[in-house]
């Protein structure tokens, strides 16, 4: 009666391409609405169990923001480290993410930030190249701390691509897993996605757009002042 | 990654999971804290017989999911249900409208419905990064029936939210 489910559930939880038969079945009317329903399905269940970190003693985190030559960056830390680094947001936007995304009290403070505050202010001076801060990962998937792991090794000035790192954390041939999980770095500048790229010399993508990802290079010496 | 050289290293290194494992598949936070604790003192009673080679994570993730459906079939004894999900103790509540409670409190008793080890496999394969020969060889069978679980608990799901809204 419903040949498709099974094909349609590989395709959404990522573990094969829809065929040609499934893709010309997603076109019709029936396809349509059947994707639409397992896509409401399969979001109720990440948005109720995604991310239960709350569970382990609700914490607070602060947050503050640096004016940079990027623009405004938000940044936000708990107890056990940084949490989040984030551009192109609003305040309230970013506060209110913050709460939902971690479950927490969100409280602005210039003092809980400040080490981290004055280090991202030193690296766009050109005063620091590294970071040295404890981070808190605790809310993303182990799969993805695998990934942010391996990127925080790559050091200033280098650059390397998403295959390097796919292979570095043992899954040689997921690089395209490597890419999602980087697009969802929650601390970037800090590990440093912007410098992982496509394979043949093309910079490949940035959360933050691709202008900031050169302008992160740039400042790094790992792309030319006129690239 | 490298073998743990302590217990005590080893469980710093996987307490984080496993309790976020055991609140998705026991519902509520205060079941969970207590099968996580079941779980690590069960393992360090067997940690000494942890060879180098072995599976470390499978074999703690198999620790903690015995104890948890163990602690449900005890459960749906006294109670007549299996999970007992407690939507406050979860954080996607704690900003949610009056609207999207609802829709988690549909969420969660479809999941609620679901029999624990597909509720197991479904959990490990989307939030704990597991293929499905460590599916099987936590919550028990083969690959064929670890996907089985995964799939068929999706399919319910669909069943009970697709139409929804």
């Amino acid at each position: 009666m419903k040949p498709h489910d099974d094909e349609l559930i590989a395709m959404l939880i990522g573990e094969a391409k829809p065929s040609i038969d499934l893709q010309r079945w997603l076109d019709s009317d029936r396809g349509q609405r059947e994707l639409a329903e397992y896509r409401r399905a399969l979001n109720g269940l990440h948005r109720l169990y995604g991310n239960v970190a709350g569970a382990m003693a609700p914490r607070a985190a602060y947050y503050d923001s640096i004016t940079t030559p990027i623009g405004r960056v938000f940044v936000a830390t708990t107890e056990t480290g940084l949490v989040r680094v984030s551009f192109h947001q609003s305040e309230s936007a970013f506060a209110s993410d913050l709460r939902q995304q971690l479950g927490t009290d969100v409280v602005k403070s210039a003092a809980k930030t400040k080490a981290v505050v004055h280090q991202i202010r030193d690296y766009f001076a050109g005063r620091r190249r590294a970071f040295d801060l404890q981070t808190d990962l605790s809310h993303v998937t182990p799969f993805q701390r695998r990934v942010l792991l391996a990127t925080a090794q790559v050091p200033p000035g280098r650059v390397v691509s998403y295959g390097d790192i796919a292979k570095r954390i043992g899954r040689p041939r997921g690089s395209r897993a490597v890419g999602q999980a980087l697009g969802h770095n929650p601390i970037p500048i800090v590990i440093p996605c912007h410098r992982i790229v496509a394979a043949g010399g093309k910079l490949g993508g940035y959360t933050g757009g691709l202008t900031i990802k050169k302008k992160l290079l740039r400042l790094e010496g790992a792309l030319a002042a006129n690239a | 990654m490298n073998p743990p050289s302590s217990f005590a290293e080893f469980a710093e290194r996987h307490r984080s999971d496993i309790l976020r494992y055991l609140v998705r598949l026991l519902g509520n936070e205060p079941d969970a804290q207590d099968a996580c604790q079941d779980a690590f003192l069960h393992a360090q009673r067997a940690f000494a017989r942890l060879t180098p080679d072995s599976n470390e994570r499978a074999w703690l993730y198999r620790i903690a999911t015995n104890g948890a459906l163990n602690a449900i079939r005890r459960r749906s004894r006294l109670a007549g249900r299996t999970v007992e999900v407690d939507l406050d103790t979860l954080p996607a509540s704690v900003s949610a409208s009056a609207e999207q409670r609802q829709e988690l409190r549909a969420v969660a008793d479809a999941v609620q419905t679901l029999p624990p080890r597909q509720r197991a496999a479904l959990m490990l394969r989307q939030f704990h990064d597991m293929n499905y020969g460590e599916i099987a060889a936590t919550v028990g069978g083969n690959q064929a029936t670890a996907r089985a679980n995964v799939y068929q608990a999706i399919k319910k799901l669909r069943a009970a939210l697709g139409g929804t809204r």
